[in-house]
């Protein structure tokens, strides 16, 4: 795993000559175990920085808002933002690159790779442990985590609290980056879509009932979508009014507005949300797992999206995050696209 | 049978094409199923995904897209954006368990008024064995 | 009334309860939640706390308030429709989800009583739990006049003294529900009572965070309205709803109609939650949003629950659940903020 020192120094080199504005990296949180998100501004506050298994954000999420202040700000600092990424992370950052939703010029990329191992998925860990509170989770380069809890050490195969996107993960290294830490360590990966598998192969009727069961969960917090740097678009389809009303809007057009879905957390709105969303996040996905993470109702989102990343694979050919210069996938097309479907 | 199942089926067809294929069929008295509720819209390419999800969570038993020929497409490539976004619809639609028949795509030129009718009559047919839609319906 | 009931006996008395909706915590997944159930076959105490309180009964996420239709008379025929009347029975419930309600039932009383909410209020049973293990790691009742045991809002607390339960019941309601089977419960012994003293004041011993002089912090937050300090707590913030949805005393709501058909005009009017985090929570209808950023909202969920509401009820509306640390994506931890709140400027 990489050093956090050297991370840390390259952190105050960019602080003090006044590269960046500011950094967005990793800091721990005061539940003791896991990181949560740091906004370093000053080269005495890198001693906050840390890279651990537990890093497990997309931080990416953040350029989404910083490009937000910057608009309203009369006079804002033009300097690049620094931002710490792994290499799921960074992929976000392409499609941003890609859809022009930021510029390469604005952002200071410190990349670091997964090498041979990933981030905690801090459920599993908790399982793992019965609920016991961990105070310490290391890699030991073996594919091993050592546990450090109240009663001692423990060590567990990595593979047993891996965050799931990280054992899928076929490119564990930033694919841009202005620095990079640690080696690019190819991953052996014999099936990225294993994890659907589970799914796809229940009949029709589970398959329906699977999802109504875990959708009719959903208590519409919208965290999935608030957490992901890919739902930026300034209004939503569920929200109840438009973002997109000024002084001059009228009557009229706010009272056309159409509302497609209802506020309320029944099933039939709950699909048309997450319909909605997987469709919307095809093609720009990429797999950082953050929505399913934090979804306070354990619904299994990746699924749905891992879905539309198999089929836009399959069906196009088409990866997202790795390519800037490419067209995203449903503003493009090729002659030669599938219409066996088509009557 | 007075109280056979009737399903409703919403169909986005695009004006310059199927539309006028859809026309073309009701001015020559071709017979074909009633089931249909049309819905104009310029080009097949401009069927948002989310206007799928709203026929269905309003109720719609079967839902189709339909446009023009590959290369006929009035605005040139709206249908080859279409046939690509159609196509994960599908498979999201299909993929948390919807009954693959609900949900169709045709190619329906502004000639072919007998293969609209082909299209709804087998379309009807599909879907009447599999009753209503209650999935993704607003149960209001 | 105090009463043992061996845990032998506790489905014998759940199952002369049958008359009563009954609500347990379910274990479904990796996840606790209150559900209808038919038998509890024995609460297990060391259950964590529910990733949604009992206000999900009390005040569902969604109510029906009424129905309306077209019609040729009257123009619109409406129908009020109030929660089905079935006295109900929650099990398990943890003691600061029971005193949110006692917070609650603030806001829903006063020159208007909601019929909805008090209907289900008052039809409602609410049986605690003694947290003798603090169910998250984030709990700080004690810190906000709450205690594992404490027995505001509940009709009957029960502690579990390993092969039995110590039953305290607090009101008539309760008392109603051991009369219903006298038999399987029995006179406590001293021993009893000792060891309930015990496991009582071990309980707040586990207890391992806390608010210091939380008292100074209705009367710092007053002047630090405009500060800068919510910009800088607010960084990290993704503006989801889990931390007002999840908690036990917020009770924001919105009233929509959802229309089943424009012509004939039918459908509902539904109340469901709403959200002080969400952007569009003050978006006015001009395109003004009073509180335009996350600062403002963050800000406006700390003043809320720690000077307003103190306010206005003379009580913090807060429980210390730990709900909104443990599940907030960003680890944003309300005891931090207001640790830092009240040392700000100091
Ligand atoms: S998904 Fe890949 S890049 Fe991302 S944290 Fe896991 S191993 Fe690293
Ligand atoms: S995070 Fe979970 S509960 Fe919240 S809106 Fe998303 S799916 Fe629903
Ligand atoms: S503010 Fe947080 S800790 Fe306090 S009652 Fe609400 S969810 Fe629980
Ligand atoms: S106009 Fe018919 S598909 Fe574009």
């Amino acid at each position: 795993m990489v050093k956090v020192e050297d991370i840390k120094k390259e952190a105050k080199r960019i602080l003090k000559e006044g590269k960046v504005k500011y950094i967005i990296g990793y800091k721990k949180s005061t539940n003791g175990l896991m990181s949560v998100p740091a906004f370093i501004e000053s080269p005495e506050d890198v001693e906050n920085l840390i890279w651990d298994p537990t890093c497990v954000y997309n931080l990416t999420r953040f350029l989404v808002d910083e490009k937000r202040r910057k608009a309203r700000e009369k006079n804002p600092d033009e300097r690049p933002v620094g931002i710490v990424v792994k290499g799921c992370d960074s992929r976000a950052i392409i499609v941003l690159l890609q859809e022009k939703f930021i510029n390469r010029e604005n952002i200071y990329v410190l990349g670091i790779s997964c090498e041979t191992t990933g981030v905690l998925d801090e459920k599993k860990l908790l399982k793992k442990l019965n609920g016991k509170k961990a105070e310490k989770v290391e890699y030991d380069e073996k594919d091993n985590f050592i546990i450090t809890t109240l009663d001692g050490k423990s060590k567990v195969p990595a593979d047993e609290i891996l965050a799931e996107r990280c054992l899928e993960c076929r490119a564990n290294f930033p694919v841009i980056n202005d620095i990079l830490f640690g080696e690019k360590v190819d991953r052996k990966l014999d099936n990225r879509f294993k994890s659907l598998e589970k799914i796809e192969s229940l009949s029709k009727e589970k398959r329906w009932g699977f999802w109504k069961e875990q959708l009719d969960k959903c208590i519409r917090c919208y965290a999935c979508r608030s957490v992901c740097p890919m739902c930026y678009c300034d209004e939503c389809v569920v929200d109840t009014i438009n973002f997109a009303v000024t002084a001059d809007t009228t009557a009229e057009e706010k009272a056309q507005r159409i509302k497609w879905v209802e506020k309320s957390p029944t099933t039939s709105e709950n699909f048309v949300y997450h319909f909605v969303r997987a469709i919307h996040l095809a093609g720009r996905c990429i797999d950082c797992g953050e929505c399913e993470r934090v979804c306070p109702m354990d619904i299994p989102l990746r699924f749905l999206n891992k879905k539309m990343e198999k089929e836009a694979k399959e069906l196009f050919d088409y990866d997202a995050g790795f390519d800037p210069d490419q067209p995203s996938l449903v503003s493009c097309f090729k002659d030669e696209d599938p219409e066996d479907f088509i009557r | 049978m007075t109280d056979e199942f009737e399903p409703r089926i919403v169909a986005f067809l695009c004006k310059w094409c199927s539309s006028a294929g859809s026309d073309l069929a009701g001015v020559s008295r071709m017979e074909y199923p009633s089931n249909v509720l049309p819905i104009t819209v310029m080009c097949s390419g401009s069927v948002s995904p989310l206007y799928i999800f709203s026929a269905f969570n309003k109720g719609a038993d079967g839902v189709l897209v339909s446009g023009c020929h590959p290369g006929d497409c009035h605005y040139l490539k709206g249908n080859y954006y279409a046939r690509r976004r159609i196509a994960l619809v599908k498979k999201l639609l299909e993929f948390i368990g919807l009954e693959p028949q609900r949900f169709q795509m045709s190619w329906v030129s502004a000639a072919e008024g007998k293969k609209y009718t082909q299209v709804i009559k087998d379309f009807v047919k599909e879907i009447k064995p599999l009753g209503p839609q209650t999935k993704l319906r607003r149960n209001q | 009334m105090e009463k043992i009931l061996t845990k032998k006996s506790f489905s014998k008395w759940v199952k002369k309860l049958e008359s009563y909706k009954i609500y347990a915590p379910v274990k479904n997944d990796d996840l606790w939640n209150y559900e209808i159930i038919d038998i509890p076959e024995s609460i297990q105490p060391d259950y964590p706390n529910t990733v949604l309180s009992p206000k999900k009964i009390i005040f569902p996420q969604r109510e029906i308030f009424l129905e309306f239709k077209a019609s040729n008379e009257e123009g619109l025929e409406v129908k009020e429709i109030l929660p089905e009347e079935r006295p109900a029975i929650i099990f398990g419930v943890r003691p600061c989800d029971a005193r949110a309600l006692t917070l609650t039932d603030n806001v829903f009383k006063g020159d208007f009583e909601d019929p909805y909410y008090w209907k289900r209020r008052n039809q409602t049973i609410l049986i605690g739990l003694t947290c003798n293990i603090p169910p998250s790691f984030d709990c700080f009742c004690l810190s906000v006049g709450g205690s594992p045991h404490s027995k505001d809002g509940l009709d009957i607390l029960m502690t579990d003294l390993e092969d039995k339960y110590y039953i305290e019941s607090l009101t008539k309601k309760g008392n109603q529900l051991i009369n219903l089977a006298k038999d399987c419960f029995e006179e406590p012994k001293v021993m009893d009572k000792k060891d309930l003293e015990k496991i009582q004041a071990n309980s707040e011993i586990q207890i391992k965070r806390q608010i210091k002089d939380i008292k100074k912090i209705p009367k710092k937050l007053k002047g630090m309205f405009d500060t800068p300090f919510w910009d800088k707590e607010s960084l990290s913030c993704i503006q989801c709803g889990i931390c007002t949805y999840l908690c036990p005393t917020c009770h924001c709501f919105d009233i929509n109609d959802e229309v089943a058909s424009s012509a004939p005009l039918k459908g509902k009017r539904v109340r469901t939650w709403d959200n002080c985090q969400f952007p569009d929570f003050t978006m006015h209808s001009s395109g003004h949003n009073p509180r335009p950023d996350k600062a403002s909202r963050l800000r406006q969920r700390i003043l809320h629950k720690f000077q307003y509401f103190v306010e206005l009820y003379e009580n913090f509306q807060c429980v210390g659940c730990g709900r909104c640390i443990s599940k907030c994506p960003v680890g944003i931890d309300i005891i931090e903020v207001l640790d830092k709140v009240r040392d700000y400027g100091l």
